[in-house]
């Protein structure tokens, strides 16, 4: 076992830094050395063919996979691990763990909005009483943020009243009510009909204008290639290429790449 | 036939008081069971799910024993046999007053494992139920795994909990009438020992049907109108009617859809 020492959290530096991230179901190998640096303020969107283990990748990030082998850092802190007095790495409490997440956003396929509570509710909740801040300051922001996602009329509506593109942005805004420094994307807009895709891409472009650090895993290439800062190829549980969308897209290196976008760009 | 349609009349319509008594421990005691049954079948629930083998092997060995005897068995065993051992001897107690029988206890008790076995299978798969995607997006919101169930997943999973749990009570009520046999003097014991000595057998058990039926009925529209509560506040369409439930005429459609995935037997 190696001896770590833990550096304090830091406001500097890069939010992520996963280092030979390993993650395996029962005997299938998924992530394989994954390395992956993301700073303050980029807009990263991971792309490749289905399952390359982007989605398993997203989900170490704010700790809903445990990973096997490697470190993963957000905000210079372990994900999910900490070192015990012995210097050995042992796995965080179920609420400091929860206590990291609350600083990360993460936005699902499938929405999964709380259909018990109302549109307003859904986002205000965690921060009552996660966050503990008070609940008028915590409604007046959910309001804010609802209108920023142009729903403001939606505060009281039903979650399953509203449309797939809908939910989204109310899912979006929900993950924005806890002010995270991190947004984590998996496909957000693949669930949707093709009609609300544009709406909810447009609600993530506004988020990534303002400076918000985002990792999407997406297939849109045409938004990809306006907003992403860096676009990271997975296949086979592996990073096989990473640079700005316009090198990646234009000058491939890997073989895989090359094949992965002419099925998706054609 | 021998019909005596006087005796019939007055015992349903004014009963003795010592039929009421019998007919309001029976309720005193289905309420109680399940209650009590309800907690402990949502702990056995919560212990098959425990990440800790022994909580799961503890729960699993108890749901097989107590869902693989008769309820008649295990009662006597608790009351009777357990006495007879030198074991435990179930004391009549003085709560507030009221003097609450030993065998009374001990039904209150055996009523409540062998229901609880039963409840922690409705509660799992309730908590099933709930889609694994509502626990991630609250985990992802800085929850703890706690906070998760008790404010996102167990609200949910209360609503497909309640036709099973509403069902189990309906039989909890009829299998009060076993109770005779360790002498609770319940609706069932009283109307024997009327019988007895009036010799108005068939009077009297017709009379004892129809006041379990009533109790039945009266719990059906309870529980529906608790299921219409629970659908309206979750934005869905009401609960199949009374009407419905009562006569068993029930549309293929609402059979498919409203018949939660496990469907525990009625006791005894
Ligand atoms: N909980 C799990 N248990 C077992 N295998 C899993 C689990 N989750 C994912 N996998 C497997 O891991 C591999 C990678 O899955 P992952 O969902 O990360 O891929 P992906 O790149 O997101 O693919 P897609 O584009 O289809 O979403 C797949 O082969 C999948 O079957
Ligand atoms: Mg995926």
């Amino acid at each position: 076992m190696t001896m770590y020492t833990e550096p304090a959290p830091t406001e500097r530096g890069p939010i992520v830094q996963a280092v030979n991230v390993c993650k395996s179901f029962g005997d299938k190998r998924i992530l394989t050395d994954v390395n992956l640096e993301v700073a303050r303020g980029e807009v990263v969107v991971m792309v490749g063919p289905s399952g390359a283990g982007k989605t398993t990748m997203l989900r170490t990030l704010n700790g809903l996979e445990a990973i096997d082998s490697g470190e993963i850092r957000v905000n210079g802190e372990l994900l999910g691990q900490r070192v015990n007095k012995q210097g050995k790495l042992v796995e965080r409490s179920a609420r400091d763990l929860a206590r990291q997440r609350a600083n990360i956003g993460f936005v699902f396929q499938h929405f999964n909005l709380f259909p018990h509570m109302s549109v307003l509710e859904n986002i205000w909740h965690a921060v009552v009483e996660v966050k503990h801040e008070s609940k008028s300051e915590a409604v007046a922001y959910a309001r804010e943020l609802l209108g920023r996602v142009g729903l403001a009329d939606k505060a009281d509506a039903r979650t399953r009243s509203l449309s797939g593109g809908q939910q989204q942005r109310v899912a979006i805004a929900r993950a924005l009510a806890m002010r995270p420094a991190l947004m984590l994307f998996d496909e957000p807009t693949s669930a949707l009909d093709p009609e609300m895709v544009g709406e909810v891409l447009a609600v993530m472009r506004d988020l990534a204008n303002a400076g918000m650090t985002m990792i999407i895993v997406s297939h849109e290439m045409g938004f990809t290639r306006e907003v992403a800062d860096r676009v990271v190829v997975m296949d086979a549980g592996r990073i096989i290429e990473s640079g700005p969308p316009a090198q990646v897209f234009a000058t491939p290196q890997h073989e895989r790449t090359r094949q992965f976008l002419s099925n998706v760009l054609a | 036939m021998k019909f005596d349609w006087s005796y019939f009349w007055q015992s349903l319509l004014a009963p003795s008081p010592q039929f009421l008594n019998g007919l309001a421990l029976t309720i005193i005691i289905s309420v109680v069971a399940m209650a009590l049954a309800f907690l402990l079948g949502l702990v056995i629930a919560l212990m098959g799910r425990s990440r800790f083998l022994p909580f799961k092997l503890f729960a699993s060995l108890y749901i097989w024993v107590i869902r693989g005897t008769p309820l008649l068995v295990q009662l006597v065993i608790i009351y009777t046999g357990f006495a007879a051992a030198g074991l435990f001897r179930f004391e009549d107690v003085d709560l507030f007053g009221a003097i609450i029988k030993g065998a009374v206890q001990a039904a209150i008790v055996g009523l409540m494992l062998n229901e609880s076995a039963y409840i922690s299978e409705i509660v799992r798969s309730g908590l099933e139920s709930v889609d694994r995607g509502q626990n991630e997006a609250a985990l992802s919101l800085g929850m703890t795994p706690m906070h998760a169930m008790r404010k996102i997943i167990v609200p949910q999973a209360i609503r497909t909990m309640v036709p099973p749990l509403g069902n189990s009570f309906n039989g909890l009520m009829k299998s009060t009438s076993i109770l005779s046999i360790i002498g609770v003097s319940e609706m069932f014991q009283v109307g024997s020992t009327m019988s007895a000595s009036t010799f108005k057998v068939f009077e009297i058990y017709i009379v004892v049907a129809l006041y379990y039926l009533l109790l039945t009925t009266v719990w059906t529209f309870i529980q529906t109108a608790i299921e219409n509560t629970l659908n309206v506040r979750a934005g869905l369409p009401p609960a199949e009617s009374v009407f419905k439930r009562l006569f068993g005429v029930r549309s293929r459609k609402q059979q498919t859809t409203s018949t939660p995935a496990l469907q525990p037997a009625d006791i005894a």
